[in-house]
């Protein structure tokens, strides 16, 4: 963050941005006190234990944890792997229908889950991988990829190309250039670009709802709808809701604040100028 | 003359090393795009067994489908929301906190948490904020007595769609974060000749910065408007679609669409197709002015 003034302010105006600032912010803390506020509701802090020790759904509370945690570290993996090796081929090598075929994934940032929920839905029964963690992994990844190709060759593009100067080359070399100089060149922006997997898996919503029907396999917004579903928005057990609601955000809040300069870092240089 | 950027060629690697992503998009991306054309074109319901070739008919249907046009306007609808306060508070904010303030940090924080978190968390949030019986709002409203803020939010026809909207308030953390990005990069000069002119600083603010980040502007606001394809959970969880259709938007529509017994797929293919052509008009944009920016 610049420790620098944008532009010289008199004392009074900075007075006056942060009065505004301070206004704001306490619109911010209206929902955060509505949702500590009615997580105490009924049995006070009993809510939660009541909420961490019983199953909802023949669930043990942190098996939703489990759930998203194994898809999305999976469509991490994949998502970086796949970017990676694609985006150094599109940023270092030429070959016969580079551009089209880049366009081609490119254009598919415009796919969000809805369009592709029928053919999905058919590709994923057909496969045999309805209701499975891959029935949520594959169409993760593949909702991702043109984003994380897209960041791989501008990052890649970044890189200095001096290094590998002879026209011709075979493939066991390239890897091994790609392997031994590149792969780790490009460090900090697949951290980047695996953090942000990491946090769109976790906000997915669609893609679960529709191909997990299975309690067990149940991630942690899905859990989200169970509970509104089993406790309501309104009546008696609104306590439990809240409770589990705060319960499910605390580990995000924790990973995403200390992850949250991977988020900007992979996200500005995904569509801005390096 | 002809300078050598690209330093290996060899056709074999090339595809070597996109294999794994062709693997991957030929089976989830083009096939999708071929069976949703073609499933376009047939009456066939989730078994997907006995379809029957009904021509252009599904096509018929979805353009004289009201249903669908008011899905489509709702969701362009949210995203114009999100976007003017991206555009104006988030602008705002993502300026102030250019300026040596107390607390600084936790203001960013603050003001990006919402962006990262579930929007199914936050929409459940607010769905319970904006309760008519117990909501937090609607209890302030009685215990100030306020009578106007004492509204059926989220379950008065003509209140619903704003209420869902109002939500993209706390959502400026993306376009904070462009802003900032953007912001870091300028040169002190731009502001010397305001500043020697004894320009205000709502002047700096609106004739000379709001102008220079035109670019970062469209950016905000081309992937806003692709993230009202995008948008579920907030209508899902907050109205349903409801009441009687009032906040129905593209993705929940799609979805009661395919879930509804005994539907036609057909019908819903071929609203997908068209939704995907508008999204495809629009990424092309986005990526235009994407490029322009990266010279």
């Amino acid at each position: 963050m610049e420790s620098m003034d944008l532009f010289p302010v008199s004392k009074r105006q900075r007075a006056v941005m942060l009065a505004f600032l301070l206004v704001l912010a306490l619109l911010w803390v209206l929902p955060i006190y509505s949702l500590i506020s009615n997580s105490l509701k009924g049995a006070g802090l009993s809510n939660f234990a009541h909420v961490l020790t019983n199953k909802i759904n023949e669930m043990p509370f942190f098996m939703y944890f489990v759930n998203s945690l194994i898809v999305a570290a999976c469509s991490c993996v994949l998502t970086v792997g796949i970017a990676s090796l694609a985006g150094f081929a599109f940023s270092k090598i030429q070959f016969v229908g580079k551009n089209l075929i880049f366009n081609i994934v490119v254009i598919c940032l415009a796919v969000s889950g809805a369009i592709v929920l029928v053919p999905f839905f058919f590709i994923l029964k057909t496969m045999h991988l309805y209701n499975t963690y891959f029935a949520v992994i594959l169409p993760e990844v593949t909702l991702t990829l043109p984003f994380a190709v897209l960041m791989m060759r501008n990052n890649f593009d970044g890189i200095l190309s001096e290094l590998m100067e002879s026209a011709y080359m075979d493939g066991a070399r390239l890897w091994t250039i790609f392997a031994r100089i590149f792969f780790p060149l490009a460090g900090p922006a697949l951290i980047n670009l695996g953090v942000l997997q990491v946090m769109w898996s976790f906000q997915d919503f669609l893609l679960p709802l529709m191909f997990l029907t299975k309690n067990r396999l149940f991630t942690s917004t899905i859990a989200i709808n169970v509970f509104k579903g089993e406790y309501g928005v309104v009546g008696p057990n609104i306590g439990y809701l809240n409770a589990a609601l705060v319960l499910i955000s605390v580990p995000s809040i924790l990973i995403f604040s200390f992850a949250r300069r991977f988020i900007v870092g992979g996200l500005t240089a995904g569509s801005l100028k390096e | 003359m002809k300078r050598l950027r690209i330093m290996g060629r060899s056709n074999l690697a090339g595809y070597m090393f996109i294999l794994p992503l062709l693997a991957v998009f030929s089976v989830f991306m083009l096939y999708s795009f071929y069976f949703v054309l073609r499933t376009s074109f047939f009456k066939v319901n989730i078994t997907f067994l006995k379809p029957s070739f009904v021509g252009l008919a599904n096509y018929a249907i979805a353009l004289g489908d009201q249903k669908f046009f008011l899905a489509l306007l709702n969701s362009f609808l949210l995203s114009a929301v999100s976007i003017f306060f991206g555009l104006t508070l988030g602008f705002l904010v993502a300026v102030l906190l250019r300026f040596k303030l107390r607390g600084r940090g936790i203001f960013h924080s603050l003001f990006f948490v919402p962006s990262m978190l579930p929007m199914a968390f936050i929409a459940v949030i607010f769905g319970t904020l904006l309760e008519y019986n117990d909501g937090l709002l609607n209890n302030m409203a009685r215990f100030l007595d306020l009578k106007f803020l004492d509204q059926r939010w989220l379950s008065n026809p003509r209140l619903a769609l704003a209420s869902v909207s109002a939500v993209s308030i706390y959502l400026i953390g993306i376009p904070i974060m462009y802003y900032t990005a953007e912001l870091a990069t300028l040169n002190n000069s731009v502001f010397e000749a305001a500043i020697v002119d004894g320009a205000s600083f709502r002047q700096i603010l609106f004739l000379v910065l709001y102008p220079i980040l035109k670019n970062t502007h469209m950016t905000i606001a081309l992937s806003l408007l692709l993230g009202g394809f995008r948008e579920m959970e907030r209508v899902y969880l907050m109205t349903d679609g409801g009441p009687g259709g009032a906040t129905e938007i593209i993705s929940t529509y799609i979805f009661r669409n395919s879930r509804s017994a005994g539907a036609n797929l057909g019908f819903v293919a071929a609203i997908s197709v068209l939704t995907l052509l508008l999204a495809f008009v629009i990424t092309i944009a986005q990526q235009r002015v994407n490029r322009r920016m990266r010279r």
